[in-house]
């Protein structure tokens, strides 16, 4: 995913500032210490601490609150089950969007959320299930991946009002760009119980710099 | 001994009673002290019989609650580990629990429609229930899925913290105008899988096994005691609330967890037993109750009662005929004896007055002998005088001297006997006393010896002596002189003419023994054993005189001064004295004035 994002930016980059003179944030949040140290190709886990979830080692979500159109044709995002764990561990969609769950698993899985903001159940299903089980998530909220076969498995998917979002990298750091000017506040989503928010003035063309402590 | 056997009759009736009465009092106490015993044992055994019989109710009784609770919990760490379960319960999606359970679940409220009592001792579940974290209960969105309860009794599922470990209670329910139930519920703790924690619990309410009442037979009756109300079916409203009363004072008294008392239903007496089902439990305090009836117990106390009873009247009857019996028989020697006792001592008074009358006479002989002596003296003398003055005339013929000369002689005889006699009735009387002093012996024989020779009627004999010089015994010179003066006498007048005497004398250890020897006729075989009595008439001594009392007086004195005098021989020629007695020393004074 941060390939296509990279990708993605890169894209971005070769355009015209002029044709799309818009506003970048950069910056860092300051994530809770990791109880292990950062391993390279480290899988992102979802953990509970006294019903806190959070992934493992810590990951942040930086998005932009505001009033912002739903769009036409809501982009499809997966979460696949691979290894018996949920890849990504932590998927932020914006409202709307169809996220499809492969199972890439040569056995079964029984994918389903309780959650307030979505509830669903997929039922078991093999990898070779065609379509792909989807859910189209409408409403801004958490929302937990679980598995009935597999009790240990779980998967967070962050539902935003909002298309301006990114996921930090192993170190916090963040670069949301492409946003609109004008004021807002700026939200780092740390674990489920923990949310830090900035309030932002974001000119066109130039790049502020916000840290959460 | 005819009048005396009237109270001696008396006497032994009084002692056949007191037998009775004493055999009476045993019998009593024994069959008082057996229905004591008897009683004692019987309510204890009864009680031990009943405390054993609820002990293993209730001991079966945990064994199929152990096994219920051991399956609940099985089958709760199974639900805990559902992922729909979690997700519900972390997901804030409590709506979806009892769903979501309620397939795991399934098999425990089945049978609900199915017959319950075949279903009863299994795991068939009245209803569960689920408690959020903070231990409330959670309310069921369709409660028919999970049993309905009414808000009273799904409240009393409740805890006030979650607890780590299974806790059992027990919840009343209404379930009539007529009565309650008590449901057994049991908290299983669901742990979180990921934190083991506890996330939540199970309520599940059960019917709570019964006792079967199969050891201690009918009139048994099983209930539960929670919050100080008495669940017992069998018994009316009224009766359970007044035993409800009794068991929660005794349960509120008494710090062990289980115990007895003895209560009256309906004015029967009752063995009550109680123990805690749920010790250390959250919930409130329950206790099995169980109700024994006493009525067989006290039917079989009474039946034993009447038996010991009349064993105790059969033994007092055997021991009254058996006590006459033996009173007979032991009055029958005791009578005897008291008629024995009479009569010897009618005749131990016979004794005793002879004896009295005997001692009378004889101080009387001996007073009697005394007197006559001395007035037997005064006549001789006067006689002896008369004769004396006759002989100093000198106109008589020859033939009158001669005539008065032996009558003179005789008058000395006779004061010689007067003498005697004298000496003898004080002997007799016990009178005469010895002054013990040295005597010496050795010259008192020769100076007898000397008078001897002297005799004018002396027969011609040879006199042999075989002399200590200094031989001393002790004893009063006056009698011991006599004693030695009779036998010499005796020794020379029954000697023949030419025959000889001998006298000797040596000392033994502590005596001194003289023997006196004379040849002559031999005293008569017969009459040896006689000499030393009185009087004993040796007529065939004669032709030479005596009167029979000098040997008799010797021996007398000899023993007074604890010596003894026997014939030694007498036969051929020859007869032999031996007298005995004490050696002493020489008096130290004169002793002193010899040396």
């Amino acid at each position: 995913m941060r390939c296509r994002l990279a990708g993605l930016n890169t894209v971005l980059a070769l355009l015209p500032i002029s044709v799309l003179a818009q506003a970048t944030v950069e910056g860092r949040v300051e994530l809770p210490k990791s109880h292990s140290a950062p391993v390279m190709a480290k899988r992102y886990e979802i953990v509970t601490h006294s019903g806190v979830l959070s992934t493992q080692p810590p990951l942040a979500v930086v998005y932009l609150v505001g009033s912002f159109p739903k769009p036409s044709s809501p982009p499809a995002r997966q979460v696949a089950q691979k290894d018996l764990t949920f890849v990504p561990a932590l998927l932020p969609v914006q409202g709307g969007t169809r996220v499809e769950f492969p199972n890439l698993d040569d056995t079964y899985h029984s994918i389903f959320s309780y959650s307030p903001a979505k509830r669903f159940d997929l039922g078991r299903y093999r990898p070779e299930e065609r379509p792909i089980p989807s859910e189209i998530f409408d409403k801004a909220g958490l929302v937990t991946l679980r598995c009935d076969i597999h009790e240990h498995m779980r998967g967070l998917i962050l539902v935003l009002d909002t298309p301006y979002f990114v996921v930090t990298d192993a170190d916090g750091r963040f670069r949301l760009s492409r946003l609109p000017a004008g004021h807002y506040t700026l939200k780092a989503w740390i674990d489920s119980e923990t949310t830090r928010e900035r309030s932002v003035q974001l000119t066109d063309g130039e790049t502020l710099h916000v840290d959460f402590p | 001994m005819i009048a005396s056997s009237g109270p001696s009759k008396r006497s032994a009736a009084s002692f056949r009673t007191k037998l009775l009465a004493a055999m009476m009092l045993v019998v009593s106490a024994i069959t008082a002290s057996g229905f004591y015993l008897a009683q004692r044992n019987v309510t204890a055994a009864a009680k031990r019989d009943l405390q054993q019989n609820f002990q293993a109710e209730l001991s079966s009784l945990d064994k199929v609650q152990k096994f219920r609770h051991a399956a609940i919990a099985e089958r709760c760490s199974a639900l805990a580990s559902r992922p729909r379960i979690h997700a519900a319960l972390e997901d804030n999606a409590l709506d979806l629990l009892y769903p979501s359970a309620k397939d795991e679940l399934r098999d425990l409220m089945e049978g609900d429609e199915s017959a319950p009592e075949e279903a009863a001792p299994s795991l068939h579940a009245k209803f569960y229930r689920f408690l959020d974290a903070g231990g409330g209960v959670l309310s069921p969105p369709n409660p028919k899925d999970v049993g309905e309860l009414s808000p009273q009794a799904e409240a009393q599922l409740g805890l006030k913290q979650l607890a780590e470990t299974q806790q059992v209670g027990y919840a009343q329910e209404n379930v009539d105008a007529e009565g309650e139930i008590a449901d057994e519920i049991v908290a299983v703790p669901i742990f979180s899988t990921e934190t083991g924690n506890v996330i939540s619990a199970l309520v599940v309410g059960f019917t709570p096994f019964e006792l079967t009442g199969k050891g201690a037979g009918a009139g048994m009756e099983s209930g539960i005691w929670v919050n100080g109300r008495l669940h017992l079916r069998s018994l009316s409203k009224a009766a359970q609330s007044a035993l409800g009363r009794d068991v929660t004072k005794a349960v509120t008294n008494s710090a062990s967890g289980q115990n007895n008392l003895t209560v009256t239903i309906n004015g029967a007496p009752q063995l009550l037993f109680y123990r805690r089902l749920n010790p250390d439990s959250l919930f409130p305090p329950a206790y099995e109750i169980c109700v024994y009836s006493l009525a067989d117990s006290i039917a079989q106390l009474h039946r034993l009662r009447w038996r010991i009873g009349g064993a105790g009247a059969l033994l007092l009857l055997g021991g009254f005929v058996a006590s006459h019996f033996v009173a007979v028989r032991l009055a029958k020697p005791v009578e005897q004896l008291a008629v024995d006792s009479e009569r010897y001592r009618a005749q131990r008074k016979q004794a005793e007055a002879a004896l009295a009358s005997t001692n009378e006479e004889l101080k009387r002989s001996a007073r009697y002998s005394a007197n006559a002596s001395h007035q037997l003296k005064s006549p001789v003398t006067v006689l002896r005088a008369g004769l004396e003055s006759l002989l100093t005339h000198e106109d008589f013929k020859p033939e009158v001297y001669e005539e008065l000369s032996t009558l003179l002689h005789q008058t000395h005889r006779l004061t010689g006997v007067i003498d005697d006699l004298l000496l003898l009735s004080r002997l007799d009387a016990g009178h005469l006393q010895i002054k013990s002093e040295p005597v010496n012996l050795s010259q008192l024989v020769e100076e007898w010896l000397d008078d001897l020779s002297a005799l004018p009627d002396s027969v011609d004999v040879q006199i042999e002596k075989k002399l200590p010089a200094e031989l001393y015994v002790a004893g009063e010179k006056q009698y011991t002189s006599l004693i030695v003066q009779n036998l010499l006498e005796n020794a020379l007048k029954y000697n023949r003419p030419r025959g000889r005497i001998r006298v000797a004398a040596r000392q033994t250890n502590n005596d001194v023994v003289l023997t006196i020897g004379n040849t002559g006729q031999p005293i008569a075989r017969a009459a040896q054993e006689h000499i030393f009595k009185r009087f004993h008439g040796d007529a065939t001594r004669s032709p030479v005189s005596g009167h029979g009392l000098g040997l008799n007086l010797a021996r007398e004195l000899t023993r007074l001064h604890r010596g003894d005098l026997k014939l030694v021989c007498s036969d051929d020629d020859w007869t032999e004295f031996e007298l005995r007695l004490c050696a002493s020393q020489p008096a130290a004074s004169r002793a002193d004035k010899l040396g």
